[in-house]
Parts: structure tokens; C-alpha cells; sequence
């Protein structure tokens, strides 16, 4: 599923990204990167997501999202 | 005595520019990169005999070649004109923030590694043991607070140890994990030999992997033609560079693993995040915080603003003064009208300058400015523009020469020229000082609906002029939605932002008098006459062009006056004034003097209601005054720019004057 689709409070791990090399750059370099863990902290309607990886808040503009696969976790 | 150069290298909130602000205090030079539209912050310190100039690399987040920033940073440090480059990491998110240092290995400019935000970290419950990395990477590591005065003679020593022993990361694990990589190995060989200075095969290659169109081009400069065939056949587009994060990231858990130990806390947000975030409140808690922040911007504000007072004050006496030494009346003028009149006016305006520069600043480095982003993101994105433009907007309300010096926060020119260029279409706080009282003066009850209809045609204005200028400002590759971490929050270091905001203010005072004064003179001299208003160019200019300038519904006092405005709004009424009554126009264009007591009875008197809503909406929309264009000047660097956004104001303030002038025939 993507990234976007999780809700308030789930735990993720990151499986894929999709998108051009800029994108990939950019997401990479901040530190998600295929099976790192994301905490969805936010998920509000017309904000940026709020996710929690590696240490880091992290927001996430809503188009972007739509490159980043993740598989929910149980926890 | 001997010199040296360092390199600052670091992700954004890492806390470089606290250190550079820090190190080098007032001696910093603000420029452009050659050929490019990037900033280039220099600047000096002496230590231990030795003269160190410094180099504050742009910020980004990579070395990949995604921006002009990364290429101008990766560029400087292959060219070896460093002796050394410091690297900064955020000692509260030391996994994610060593990325940086983890995409630098493998080049061959010495470095240092200094983990910053030692305080957030402790206060987080970490335990990070930098000697246990520093044997692991094989260059010198400390732990470092930008806020702690004494954390500086232990950087200080690093450097110097640094500078001596010139080291270099150990990259061997690194370069294991590389080698399992699909292709690695095959494109490392051809490159073993000529390779270009600066760059080790290892992270050429690594480069070519991820399909770095920038290292490509370098090598097929410097490799014969087969062996860039069989690089590019095997180079493998995204899952190269997805790969190559993970390898990465693994070394840096590997480094990590033993020397950093945390009781394990769980992500949430805090007090303040959660108003800041929060889906109704964040946007009125936002705007809220810049305001106070204005408000607050006004204390250290008022001092520099009594000096100008002070200033003002000298004009008579030494009008005075220079008249009973016999002084000819052109001199009198040059001195009283143009020098003392326009220092009055310039520093009034710094003032501000340095308030919001202050304050913007704090905001910025206790870690308010990214929550400003997160909320305004979508907002602004939709104007091609960063969700911190939203505080020069705010700012511009009072003063479009702060908005300007505002929009330092930034960080990428184009969206930087962007967000000024719409600044100047908010009503600034001398064009609400004059447009309620012409409009009460004409309209009476209906004055509300003129400003009600100001506010709805910036909105218009922006929007339109954000369709227009985006397209050669914003680049499609910069439209990308927000990727941006919300970093803790953490102490200002005082003393240095002190010393910042100072040198930027004196930076602006020094560019905006010379463009102020040019312009002054010139319009002074325009203005000039020995007996009365007729004798005076601008006069003759006036009645002469009056034909043309009717068409939009001014007449010549009233276009002169709205020429006037262009150097300062507040003057405009004051200008009407003094051309009805035989006044100085150039004293009331710089608001140094008073404007007759009966200027309404003038007013109505003299200019028609359709005429006057033509005058109201020319002024309001116009450019918003001299200080402002050179404040633009100062903060995008490019003549050509400024030149455009100034153009364009004076030919859309007419048009919008025409608009309203016809209207206002339609319905009075």
C-alpha cells in the first residue's frame, strides 16, 4: 500500500520507492530507504503527512507520498 | 602568519550557519557562486596565528547533482580549495543526518566530523561515544554544542589537529557492501586509472550507479569512448540508487552499532507541535506566532528608528545654519532635501529591517520556520512557492523592505525572487496609512468596500503574478512537494545571531543608501526650482505627458504624485499637497515634511471620485518605494530581476488604475 493510505499511529516498513532519479535522491538521502520503519504521527486532509524514522520527524508533501510503498506492521 | 581554508558542510538544521555565524561573526561576505544564482556566504577568523577564511557550502541534503546547491558544494570540495572540510552532523538524529558524511566518503579533500546539538541529544537520553566512531572512520570526531562558548576550544583543536594530520574516512566497509552491488566492480575497473582530480574511483562509481547525469558527463570528457559505452550499459537507473541508500544507511548502522546507546522513547509530538500541526489551530497559531514576532521585531527596532528621528531633527538647524553662512539655496537643498532627508527615511525603514531579520532568524533557529513550512505547504505550493513564503507576506503588511529582507530564510533563489516579487503586491503600512483617509476623504460610509476591494484585487494581483514570473523563476525540477524534517527544537545561540543580524543590516544600509541616494538626487534635482513649481522639470514633464497620464484617470498633480509614491507611499498625499499649495515636493515625497492643514477641502476641491479611486488603486499597487527596490536588490543580487519586478509594478499599477478609473466613471 502507500505511505498515505496508513493511518494515525500505524507502524510501517518502507518496501519501494517510485519516481524519478530527483525523487529517489531526495527521499533516500533522508533516510527512507526500502525496509526502514516509519511511525505515522500525522495524516491530515490538504497537509503533509508527519511520519517518525530514524530518530526523525519527517513531512511529507501528500503528491510524494504516492511514491512510497510500505507494508503495515503489527505492533 | 599563516592562512587556511575550511569547508562547512552539513544537511539543513544541522546548525551550520550558527557555527559560521559564530566563527566568523562580522566578518562575512555574502555573494553570488560565479555564474550561478546560488548564495555564497564567505567569511574570516583568526586563531592561533593562523587566518582561516571559511566557506559555508549551500545546503542540501545529498552530494548527488539534484540542484545547482549539491553540484556547487561536490564542485568545491573536488577542487580542492579546501584544506579541510568540517562536517556536521545532528548529534539528536545521528542516524539519518551521517547520510551526508556517508555520501562524502570517497572523496579525497581531508575532513572532520563534529556532531552537533550535544544538549538535544542528552536531553533526549542519548549516549553517544564519538571516540568509538572516530576509530571507526578514521577522522577526528567530537561532540560539539554551537550554543556552549566552550565547546569552541575543542573545535578550535580538532581543526587544527585536522589541518595537520589531513585525514580521510576509512571507507574499506563501505566500499564491501559496493561490491555486492550489481555491475560495481565491472565499472570501478575501467575507471582505476584517469580519473578525474578530486574524486576516488570508489565514488565515481558509486556516482555512475545512481545515475548521476553530472559525474557521467565528466567521465566521457576524460574516458576513451569504449569504455563510456560499457559504463552506460551498465549503470541501472532507480534501483541503482535505491541500492546504494541502503548501502549506505548500513554502514552507518554499522559505525553507529556500539557507540551510541538510548533508552527508547516513543515518537510523539509535543505541546507546542500538536497547536502548531493541528488540522483547524496550526494556521491561526502560525500566523499568531509571526505576528507576535513583528510585534516583538519592533522593540529592537525602535532604537535604530529613534536615531532616524534624531536625523530628521537636524534638518532645520542646519537648514538654518547653512542659509545664514550664505550657503546657495541648491546646496541648502542637496544637504537638507536629499542627504539628511533621505538618511531620515532610510533608517526608519533598517530599523525594521533589523527587527523582522532578528526575529525571522530566531524563528528559524529554534526550529519554528519548518513547522511555518509544514502548514503553509499546500497553500503556497499552489503558487509554485515554499510554505515559509508566507512570513514576508505577513511581514510585508508592514513594511515590504522587512518582507524582503524576510525572504532570506529562503532557500532557493528562484522561489526566493518569486516570493519577494509578490510581497510588493501587499499593501505596505504606509500605503494603509494614506489609503483609508483618501478613502473616507472621497467615498465617506463607503470606505470599507475600497478596502475590501483592495484586499480581494492583491489577492488577484498575486495570484496572476505568480502565473507570470513562476514560469522563468521556479524551475519544474524545484516544484516539488515538501521533503523536509521538523527538527526539535533548540536554544539560539544569542551572541551570534546578534552578530549576524547586525552584519546583514549594516550590509543593507550600506547597498540601499547608494541606490537611495542616486535616485533622490535625481528626482531632487527634477524637482528643483528656484522660484515656483513651474520652473521645475518634473512640472514641465507633468503637463506635458497630462494628455497620456488622463487616460488612466490622473491628472498631473496627480501623476506626479503617484511618481512620487514609487520613492515612498507615505508621501504621496503630501506631494498633492505641496503641489496645490507651492510646496517642496521632494521634502513631502521623503514624508520629512507636513501637508497642509485643510488638504481635504484641497482634495475634494481638485480631483473628481472617479479620478481619486483611479489615484488609490495606482498608489496602493505601485511599486512600494525606493528602500524596498534596494532591499530586493540586496537580497536576489540580480539587476535584471529587480528591474523586471519594478517594471512590471509601475505598468500594472496603471492598468489597475485605468480599470478603476473607468469603473469609477460607470458608477459616479
Amino acid at each position: 500500500m502507500k505511505i498515505g493510505e496508513l493511518k494515525e499511529n500505524s507502524e510501517a516498513v518502507v518496501s519501494g520507492l517510485n519516481g524519478d532519479p530527483r525523487f529517489i535522491g531526495r527521499i533516500t538521502s533522508i533516510g527512507l530507504t526500502p525496509g526502514c520503519r516509519v511511525n505515522i504521527i500525522k495524516n491530515d486532509k490538504n497537509r503533509p503527512i508527519l511520519i517518525y524514522s530514524r530518530d526523525t520527524m519527517i513531512a511529507l508533501n501528500r503528491k510524494e507520498c504516492d511514491g512510497i510503498e510500505v507494508t503495515e506492521v503489527r505492533s | 602568519m599563516s592562512t587556511a581554508t575550511i569547508a562547512l558542510l552539513g544537511q539543513p538544521n544541522s546548525g551550520k550557519s550558527t557555527l559560521f555565524n559564530a566563527l566568523t561573526g562580522l566578518r562575512q561576505h555574502v555573494g553570488n557562486w560565479p555564474g550561478k544564482t546560488v548564495e555564497k556566504k564567505e567569511g574570516t577568523f583568526t586563531y592561533g596565528g593562523t587566518t582561516y577564511s571559511v566557506a559555508d557550502l549551500p545546503g542540501s541534503y545529498s552530494m548527488s547533482a539534484n540542484s545547482d546547491e549539491e553540484v556547487i558544494t561536490r564542485d568545491f570540495i573536488a577542487s580542492g580549495k579546501a584544506d579541510v572540510v568540517c562536517i556536521l552532523a545532528d548529534s539528536s538524529q545521528l542516524e539519518r543526518s551521517l547520510f551526508m558524511l556517508a555520501d562524502y566518503a570517497g572523496l579525497n579533500a581531508p575532513c572532520f566530523l563534529v556532531l552537533n546539538m550535544e544538549d538535544v541529544a542528552k536531553e533526549q537520553g542519548k549516549k553517544i561515544d564519538a571516540k568509538a566512531i572516530e576509530k571507526k572512520l578514521g577522522i577526528p570526531v567530537m561532540m560539539f554544542s554551537a550554543t556552549d562558548t566552550k565547546a569552541y576550544d575543542k573545535f578550535y583543536s580538532t581543526l587544527e589537529r585536522a589541518i595537520k594530520e589531513k585525514p580521510q574516512i576509512n571507507t574499506s566497509s563501505l566500499e564491501k557492501g559496493y561490491e555486492k552491488l550489481n555491475g560495481y566492480c565491472e565499472i570501478k575497473s575501467q575507471l582505476d586509472s584517469n580519473t578525474p582530480s578530486g574524486y576516488t574511483p570508489m565514488w565515481l562509481t558509486a556516482k555512475v550507479l545512481e545515475n548521476d547525469k553530472v559525474v557521467s558527463a565528466k567521465l566521457k570528457n576524460t574516458l576513451p569512448d569504449n569504455k563510456v559505452k560499457l559504463i552506460e550499459n551498465l549503470s541501472n537507473g532507480n534501483d541503482g540508487a535505491i541500492a546504494l541508500g541502503e548501502c549506505k544507511f548500513a554502514w552507518i548502522d554499522e559505525i553507529l552499532n556500539g557507540a551510541v546507546s538510548k533508552t527508547k522513547t516513543k515518537a510523539k509530538l509535543g505541546k507546542l507541535d500538536r497547536i502548531y500541526t493541528h488540522r483547524i489551530w496550526g494556521k491561526p497559531s502560525v500566523v499568531l506566532t509571526v505576528v507576535l514576532g513583528l510585534l516583538a521585531s519592533f522593540i529592537p527596532a525602535l532604537p535604530i528608528m529613534g536615531i532616524g528621528m534624531g536625523i530628521n531633527a537636524l534638518n532645520a538647524p542646519i537648514r538654518e545654519a547653512m542659509t545664514s553662512a550664505g550657503s546657495p539655496a541648491f546646496l541648502t537643498g542637496i544637504v537638507c532635501d536629499v542627504v539628511i532627508a533621505s538618511l531620515y527615511f532610510i533608517i526608519n525603514m533598517l530599523g525594521f529591517v533589523f527587527g523582522v531579520t532578528l526575529v525571522f532568524g530566531l524563528l528559524e533557529e529554534v526550529g519554528v520556520m519548518a513547522r511555518i513550512s509544514y502548514v503553509f505547504d499546500n497553500t503556497m505550493g499552489k503558487l509554485g512557492l515554499q510554505g515559509k513564503s508566507v512570513m514576508p507576506f505577513l511581514v510585508s503588511f508592514g513594511c515590504t523592505m522587512g518582507g524582503a529582507a524576510g525572504a532570506r530564510v529562503i532557500d532557493n533563489w528562484g522561489q526566493k525572487v518569486l516570493t519577494i516579487a509578490l510581497a510588493w503586491a501587499v499593501p505596505c503600512g504606509a500605503a494603509w496609512s494614506i489609503v483609508p483617509m483618501l478613502s473616507t476623504v472621497f467615498f465617506g460610509a463607503g470606505a470599507p468596500l475600497i478596502i475590501t476591494a483592495i484586499l480581494i484585487v492583491m489577492i488577484l494581483h498575486m495570484w496572476i503574478t505568480a502565473k507570470i514570473f513562476s514560469r522563468g523563476l521556479v524551475k519544474e525540477e524545484d516544484r516539488y512537494g515538501m521533503i523536509m524534517e521538523l527538527p526539535p527544537y533548540h536554544k539560539p545561540k544569542w551572541g551570534a545571531l546578534f552578530r549576524y543580524v547586525l552584519g546583514r543590516t549594516k550590509d543593507t544600509f550600506f547597498r540601499v543608501t547608494k541606490v537611495v541616494l542616486i535616485v533622490c538626487g535625481i528626482f531632487w534635482l527634477l524637482s528643483f526650482s528656484s522660484g515656483s513649481i513651474e520652473d521645475s522639470a518634473l512640472y514641465k514633464f507633468g503637463v506635458a505627458i497630462e494628455p497620456v497620464t488622463k487616460i488612466f484617470g490622473l491628472t498631473w498633480p496627480l501623476f506626479l504624485a503617484f511618481i512620487a509614491s514609487s520613492i515612498g507611499k507615505e508621501g504621496a498625499i503630501g506631494v498633492i499637497s505641496a503641489l496645490f499649495t507651492g510646496g517642496s515636493i521632494f521634502a513631502a515625497t521623503t514624508g520629512a515634511a507636513e501637508k497642509a492643514a485643510n488638504i481635504n477641502e484641497i482634495l475634494l476641491a481638485n480631483v473628481t471620485r472617479p479620478e481619486a479611486l483611479a489615484f488609490i488603486f495606482a498608489i496602493t499597487f505601485n511599486m512600494p518605494c525606493l528602500v524596498a527596490l534596494a532591499a530586493t536588490y540586496q537580497e536576489i543580487h540580480s539587476v535584471k530581476w529587480t528591474a523586471k519586478i519594478a517594471a512590471y509594478y509601475t505598468l500594472t499599477a496603471l492598468v489597475l488604475a485605468f480599470a478603476a478609473y473607468r469603473i469609477g466613471l460607470v458608477i459616479f
